[in-house]
């Protein structure tokens, strides 16, 4: 038995080694510089205790770049998964087919988001296909393209977040639907109940597990935008996201390690403080939605 | 028996160590990795490496989307190359934390057959040795101003030119305009304004470099002029978008450096195009001045050696070597510069010319702050509707902030 527990700890060595070096030790040594003022290239740092936090509660930069983040999230999440549920329960149909429209819709979630981004920032731009379509239907298009004017660059890039990650979403979606036993929904024909009722009672109660996944990776994944910004505004624009922000300040060209890592961690704390809310609020009886 | 072998071994031993402790290894981070350059890097290190068999050379290809951060990283923790690439902007952040070795006297016997000192020069120390300069000129379609009443053999001489010929060329059509403006794209925009700024007699800081002066009159007039260029005939995207749409015919004047002409040549573009100085008031205004220059790590064991070598890549034949490969119009040796390669091209030759005209930035550890700030105000002029006055008044008061600091 002894032999057997010394075995098993010494073929995990591998992996809890790698999880102490790669993961934790990074973990709490960003923690322990987010309350110095270490910056690369100078030779000393010294201890400021919060100091990072307050400067970053007062930094404009900051504060718009959380306010962006906030926008992003608040204004993709809702529109990804009602879109990601309405194409699950389309794809989830019998037609002639559906394995090629599960497969497009999918599609988008396996391309590089670096392709992508660069993809629409074409069509974004002046004179471009967005521009054109705008046009035909009467709308004015701003005049230098939609990534180079405040009012329409984070929109337009959170639109092509919400095209991008549809796909992934309604897989999740489709899995949580086929999971639901179809014995319900034929004790709720029986019943007399349509298939609109059959949605309310059967199907979208028996999502919640699913539903509460797909929220909280949406959400993680919506805070941390990153590559979109990157690639299509440089934070221009008003685009910049607090994780744009922590690259500008810790590994653009201020290499403020310190600063960079206090905003990485008020970031964690509004990452998991949303997540526990969305586990409180799903988890209650009762109709949420 | 047993013996001799073993004495035969210590022997053996000992000269083999000996062997390698007369090699001095240095190694160098460059950014050159194109078809073109790369394979003119690696002779030119082989060359060295035959003329000094006493020293190896380690080439180590860096990217310019992630070198910077490799090379900070680098020099923080102590470590890094001998030698190492580094752009004009960067160097005296690097020299003021003490990560550059002073190399004044390793190059004192050259000094003056080189241009571009002044960029690698902070607080009386010479912290890297200019290798290929670079500044931008104007350049222009003449089959667009072809169908403007200038015609195509045009050259704007003034500022003024420099707008109606622009304007000119943008009523030719809705989608042709005059002028390719940069936006969305940091540590680009500020060297497109720059040049305007300067051009208008306008400067940054005082001669002592005490106080910022950005909002005196010439620096306001020159963002009212920029914002007019932008404006009423702009083309506004990023510096890679804005040369397509120069090679598609779609903009008739941009402001672009000699990659462009790097980039005409090996991609065959069928464009009809004329190169001119930048304009100025009253005739060729200043330019944008950056380059490359060659560091030494402070860190380094083996400065002397990384000297040797930087001299031998930045000689005047290595460098003309460099030029032809890379079509680089401005090499930093002026033998170099003297050299029929030049001489026979006319679009090198405003290069050249312009560089004579151009201007660098200040040299200031806190530079990568200050040109975010000018980009700031540009745009905040171009795209928020705020005065140039206040835009320029505005950043003037972040930069006397982080210079009190």
């Amino acid at each position: 038995m002894i032999r057997g527990r010394s075995t098993s700890v010494f073929l995990s060595l591998p992996w809890v080694i790698t999880l102490l070096a790669f993961w934790l030790f990074p973990l709490l040594y960003s923690l322990a510089i987010g309350f110095t003022d270490l910056q690369l290239l100078r030779k000393s740092f010294e201890w400021v205790g919060f100091a990072n936090y307050s400067e970053l509660l007062s930094d404009p930069d900051f504060l718009s770049a959380l306010s962006n983040t906030f926008i992003f999230v608040a204004g993709t999440i809702p529109f990804t998964t009602v879109i990601a549920l309405f194409l699950a329960l389309l794809v989830n149909r019998k037609f002639p087919g559906r394995g090629l429209f599960r497969a497009g819709y999918f599609m988008p979630s396996i391309t590089s988001m670096v392709v992508i981004a660069l993809i629409f920032t074409n069509l974004l731009q002046r004179g471009g296909y967005v521009a054109t379509l705008a046009s035909m239907v009467g709308l004015t298009p701003p005049e230098h393209g939609f990534l180079l004017d405040s009012s329409t660059a984070l929109f337009s890039i959170m639109g092509m977040d919400v095209w991008m990650s549809v796909g992934y979403y309604m897989l999740i979606f489709l899995a949580g639907l086929k999971a639901i036993p179809d014995e319900l929904y034929e004790a709720a024909e029986v019943s007399g109940a349509g298939k609109i009722r059959q949605f309310w009672s059967i199907t979208l109660p028996l999502l919640r597990p699913t539903a509460l996944f797909v929220l909280v990776i949406n959400s993680i994944k919506s805070f941390q935008v990153f590559i979109e910004i990157f690639v299509m505004t440089k934070g221009k624009f008003d685009t910049s996201t607090v994780v744009y922000f922590l690259y500008e300040e810790g590994l653009s060209s201020q290499f403020r390690f310190g600063y960079a890592s206090a905003a990485a961690y008020l970031l964690f704390v509004i990452i998991a403080g949303f997540s526990v809310l969305q586990f409180v609020l799903m988890r209650r009886k009762g109709p949420v939605w | 028996m047993r013996v001799w072998i073993l004495r035969l071994m210590a022997v053996s031993m000992l000269l083999l160590t000996t062997g390698v402790s007369a090699e001095t290894t240095i190694e160098w981070w460059q950014f050159w990795t194109d078809a073109t350059i790369k394979p003119v890097i690696e002779e030119m290190v082989e060359e060295f490496e035959a003329q000094n068999p006493d020293i190896k050379v380690k080439l180590t290809d860096l990217t310019w989307s992630n070198g910077h951060e490799k090379i900070v990283v680098a020099l923080s923790s102590g470590s890094g190359p001998d030698v190492l690439e580094l752009g004009s902007d960067w160097i005296a952040q690097f020299a003021d934390n003490g990560h550059l070795a002073d190399i004044s006297d390793g190059i004192s016997d050259t000094r003056n057959d080189f241009d571009g000192w002044s960029m690698s020069t902070y607080r009386g120390g010479v912290y890297g040795h200019p290798w290929i300069l670079g500044t931008r000129v104007v350049y222009l379609n003449r089959t667009l101003l072809s169908q403007t009443p200038f015609g195509a053999d045009h050259l704007p001489i003034t500022m003024v030119d420099l707008l109606t010929a622009a304007m000119a060329i943008d009523s030719l059509g809705d989608d042709t305009y005059g002028w390719g403006s940069n936006a969305a794209e940091k540590h680009r925009l500020y060297k497109k304004f720059l040049p305007f700024f300067w051009s208008n007699n306008a400067q940054l800081f005082t001669d002592d470099g005490e106080l910022c002066v950005m909002t005196s009159g010439p620096g306001i007039d020159a963002l009212i002029f920029y914002e007019l260029l932008h404006d009423s005939c702009g083309y506004v995207a990023n510096q890679r978008r804005i040369e397509d749409a120069f090679l598609d015919g779609k903009i008739g004047i941009i402001l672009s450096g000699d990659w462009l002409l790097k980039r005409i040549e090996l991609e065959k573009h069928n464009i009809d195009f004329a190169t001119t100085l930048f304009p100025g008031r009253n005739g060729p205004g200043k330019s944008f001045m950056g380059g490359e220059f060659l560091a030494v790590n402070e860190a380094s064991d083996h400065k002397a050696e990384a000297v040797k070598f930087i001299k031998f890549i930045t000689s005047p034949e290595n460098q003309v070597k460099f030029c032809k490969a890379n079509r680089s119009a401005n090499p930093s040796s002026r033998e170099a510069q003297a050299n029929e390669y030049f001489k026979n091209s006319l679009h090198l030759q405003t290069f050249i010319s312009q560089l004579k005209l151009a201007k660098h930035p200040p040299v200031d550890p806190n530079w990568v702050h200050v040109e975010q700030y000018i980009e700031e105000a540009v745009e905040a002029v171009l795209f928020e509707d705020i005065t140039a006055g206040e835009a320029l008044y505005r950043s003037r008061v972040k930069i006397d902030e982080l210079r009190q600091q």
